[in-house]
């Protein structure tokens, strides 16, 4: 394992619910990259962020995090260790405030002094959200409810962001936004596994990228060379 | 059409043999069951009631004894009226009551029914807990009225119901040559010639128009409304169905237990009615008779019969414990116990749905190849003929087909839609888009009916929508899909479709029941069409398949499946191709245009593909704040400065060129 590997999966089969989703999918993210997985509907790209994050468990394989096996580690400790997850469709929590959902976001941590300075960078990262601090989760609009999942994720001060479809349901001015959020906070420090549809915008933002196609990963490259692989633009660029 | 035809005939000859010859194998044994197997058997058609609310409609009944009740008591007060009641001495035959005490519960089913329509969950069944739990406070009371006014007393000792101590004896049926008293060998077949129609009568309101609707309830119940479903009706008609079964159970049991106090009627028998259904599967007939037989005959015999032997082994071991237990004292442990296992170990019941299978591996040649061949895409061709004449019948040079004027709607001191206009022609395609939240999907609420404009007017083609609820604007012509994907999930696909074609079908309780020629065509009729949609969206070989199990993309198609099987002059589309991959986003586009093309059919669209919008769109409105800041044609809104300010973005302009 190199230096500046942070997250590994080697060979990870799993199954989610009935389906087998993963069947032998391996990658690793470097530390300070983003790497985005894309691919269409059911091809596991959610299932490999829920078994990172130890909801789904690898039947078969390991999941390192900073060297350390993770995959038979409980959901709440794999997140002390360091990574959150923004979930996909917005999963906050509605009847509680704005302040709230990112208070709540940097329960586990035991560094206290340290959060008044969080919430400052993630308020300034995400503006709409300080105007909003009052506001119940609910009441949020689709655009906002995704800044403040991705924010409450920030709260816990993870080394490793994992974002699953942030751009789903956003008008296009919002969509450019949230990716130059993704951009900034992966500047800040933050290692980021991107999970997308939108193809293209993934691909700009990220460093690498992995094709992943019914549990499989089909193809991996530098970002930019995704961008221009054939199979890719046909696929998922929708060239003709 | 039944599963009675698919039944095979050997099992089929070997269970009616086993059903008819039981209590005289029984007899010659000398085993002396046949008494708790007929009682068995009242409790299955109890559970089999309350598997229509329950499994079918998908309401938690806590109360459903009191039906029971309800059915009991009415046996016993004009078959066999107590001293003190106004019927005294006149005691009405056994065969006429069975059918009154069915019509009593319905009845009564419509009244606990009615102010439990708004509330599911936990509410309702709270409702129907307190509801089960007055019945028998009330029989009691209902043993010794007096009513006394000032000294004039109109009603004085009237006993309706024996009060605590029930009604005893209860009058049994009569019939020639048959032996009600003393022997249970007539029950046993009573019960099973009841039983018997019943489930025959279940098993093909399932399979009905009825039976659709309730299950349409049951998944989602704000999708079933907007697919043309009557809630209120559907759910009313579960709840008097459901009852008028437990109305011939508990008239039945009066009679043959001869006697009935209130105390037979309580919180716990609608328990284990419920465990029944549970333990079976719900919303299995199958599951529910295995439930409800396993049950009650674990109690009657089974714990009984345990009884005598952890005696004798006690006796026999001197263990003094062992040697005076009685464990039929113990039967809610044990029934709680085996709940418990039953739901870790089959949580969906003994007969519920199995989860599919896990699908079997693709060869990986195939799946490269089928990551860039083409879905297919929707022909002419195999648009059904029947939606064809539908849309030609509907089309008219007249008024739009939808006219929006000055559309308003508040939450508290929020403005979600501020005095909106909108227009679309006869086969128009209308875009609407703008930011998330500037309220889009609250428009779609308000024209579908599921919010209610505090100004402003709908018109469809001509006439106001506003106060409709929303299976009546389905009904006129509007049908919509969801954002979030909102099909009945637990149903097949050829059912989903099905619940579409509710709105223009016909089919009543007595006519699902008995299938008169008309019903017959007609369900064939609609079958044919639901199956030709679902040829023309390319889910054909699908149509079996249980809803939930489909691929993402097909779920989409479905669902538009299902809004065109209501026959719409009007289709509201909200984000159809979120979360497409971009080729199943071509074969949308074409599908929709194709709509407009043939069918004249009218589209409003919400969606943040700007390729999509701009590609097929006549004309475009834009919200932002709930305020319309622009309209136009696709090149005007694209030029919009107050567009691409709130909602385009500077960079969409370069998205263009790269694309």
């Amino acid at each position: 394992m190199s230096a500046t590997e942070l997250l590994a999966l080697e060979d990870v089969h799993a199954y989610y619910g009935n389906i087998r989703a993963l069947k032998g999918v391996s990658l690793t993210v470097g530390r300070g990259e983003i790497v985005t997985l894309i691919g269409g509907n059911g091809a596991g790209k959610t299932t490999t962020l829920r078994t990172v994050i130890g909801l789904v468990r690898a039947l078969r394989g390991t999941v390192t995090f900073g060297g350390r096996r993770i995959d038979r580690v409980p959901t709440h400790r794999i997140a002390r260790l360091g990574i959150a997850q923004s979930p996909e469709g917005r999963r906050i929590f509605a009847p509680m405030t704005v302040l709230e959902n990112l208070e709540l976001g940097a329960f586990s941590r035991t560094d206290r002094e340290a959060i008044p300075q969080d919430l400052e960078r993630v308020l300034t990262l995400f503006p709409r959200l300080r105007d909003r601090l009052a506001q119940k989760g609910g009441t949020l609009s689709g655009g906002e409810q995704q800044m403040l999942a991705m924010g409450r994720a920030l709260m816990a001060k993870p080394e490793m962001l994992l974002l699953d479809e942030p751009s789903m349901g956003l008008s296009p001015i919002l969509v450019e936004t949230i990716f130059d959020i993704i951009r900034n906070i992966n500047q800040l420090g933050t290692t980021i596994l991107l999970v997308e549809q939108n193809a293209r915008m993934a691909l700009r933002v990220a460093h690498r990228g992995y094709v992943i196609q019914t549990g499989r990963i089909v193809l991996q490259d530098a970002a930019s060379a995704l961008l221009r692989s054939d199979v890719v633009r046909k696929a998922y660029l929708g060239e003709k | 059409m039944s599963d009675s035809r698919s039944v095979r005939v050997i099992p089929a000859a070997l269970l009616v043999t086993a059903l008819l010859g039981y209590p005289f194998l029984d007899r010659w044994l000398q085993a002396q069951t046949v008494h708790a197997v007929t009682d068995a058997m009242i409790y299955v058609l109890l559970a089999l009631g309350l598997n229509i609310v329950v499994g079918y409609a998908g309401m938690l009944d806590l109360g459903y004894a009191a039906f029971f009740a309800i059915g009991a008591y009415t046996m016993g007060l004009l078959n066999s009226p107590v001293l003190g009641s106004p019927l005294y001495g006149h005691a009405w035959s056994f065969w006429v009551v069975i059918w009154i005490a069915a019509a009593v519960s319905a009845g009564l089913g419509v009244v606990i029914g009615a102010p439990t329509l708004r509330v599911r969950g936990d509410y309702l069944a709270i409702i129907t807990l307190a509801f089960g739990e007055i019945i028998p406070v009330a029989i009691r009371n209902m043993g010794d009225i007096t009513i006394d006014i000032g000294g004039w007393k109109p009603v004085e000792r009237l006993n309706l119901t024996g009060g605590e101590n029930g009604v005893n004896p209860v009058g049994r049926p009569h019939l020639p040559f048959v032996n009600f008293d003393t022997d249970f060998i007539p029950w046993y077949f009573l019960i099973l010639i009841i039983g018997a129609f019943s489930l025959w009568a279940m098993n093909r309101m399932r399979d009905s128009r009825l039976g659709r609707a309730w299950m349409a309830i049951r998944e989602d119940e704000t999708a079933a409304n907007c697919t043309g479903v009557n809630p209120v009706k559907t759910k009313l008609l579960a709840f008097a169905l459901g009852a008028s079964f437990s109305g011939f159970a508990g008239s039945f049991y009066a009679a043959k237990l001869q006697a009935i106090t209130p105390g037979a009627f309580e919180f716990n028998v609608s328990i284990m009615l419920l465990c029944m259904v549970v333990l079976g599967g719900m919303g299995s007939l199958k599951g529910v008779i295995l439930g409800g037989m396993l049950i009650t005959l674990f109690d009657r015999i089974l714990l009984a019969q345990m009884t005598f032997l952890v005696r004798w082994i006690g006796r026999s071991l001197g263990i003094a414990a062992l040697a005076n237990v009685d464990l039929t004292l113990w039967r809610w442990f044990f029934f709680g116990l085996g709940l418990v296992v039953i739901m870790l170990i089959r949580p969906e019941g003994l007969m519920g749905r199995r989860v599919r299978p896990p699908a079997a591996d693709v060869d990986e040649e195939e799946e490269m190849q089928a990551l860039v061949a083409a879905p297919p895409r929707p022909r002419m061709e195999s648009l059904p003929a029947w939606l064809r004449e539908a849309a030609a019948r509907g089309r008219t040079g007249g008024p739009p087909v939808l006219e929006v004027r000055g559309l308003t709607r508040r939450f508290g001191g929020l403005v979600a839609v501020s005095d909106v206009e909108l227009v679309i022609p006869v086969g128009g395609i209308v875009g609407l888009i703008g930011p998330n939240g500037a309220g889009k999907t609250t428009f779609f609420n308000l024209v579908t009916g599921l919010l209610r404009p505090d100004e402003g007017d709908i018109q469809l083609d001509g006439r106001s929508l506003v106060g409709l609820p929303p299976h009546a604007i389905v009904r006129r012509g509007i049908a919509r899909t969801f954002q979030s994907i909102r099909l009945f999930q637990n149903m097949s696909v050829l059912d989903n479709v099905l619940v579409g074609e509710h709105c223009r079908l016909h089919a009543s309780v007595a006519g699902a029941v008995f299938r008169p020629p008309a019903v017959v065509v007609e369900e064939v009729r609609a079958r044919g069409r639901a199956r030709e949609l679902l040829d023309f969206v390319g889910l054909g070989d699908k149509a079996l398949e249980m809803a939930k199990n489909l691929a993402y993309g097909d779920q989409r198609r479905l669902e538009i499946a299902r809004a065109l099987a209501t026959e719409p002059r009007l289709l509201l589309l909200d984000e159809p191709t979120a979360g497409m991959n971009p080729r199943e986003t071509d074969t949308l586009t074409e599908l929709i245009g194709l709509l407009r093309r043939e069918l004249g059919l009218a589209v409003l669209l919400i969606e943040h593909h700007m390729e999509v919008v701009m590609g097929i769109s006549d004309r475009i409105t834009v919200l932002d704040y709930g305020t319309r800041i622009a309209e136009g044609t696709p090149a005007e809104i694209r030029q919009n400065a107050k567009v691409i300010e709130a909602y385009l973005g500077k960079g969409y302009e370069q998205e263009l060129i790269s694309t």
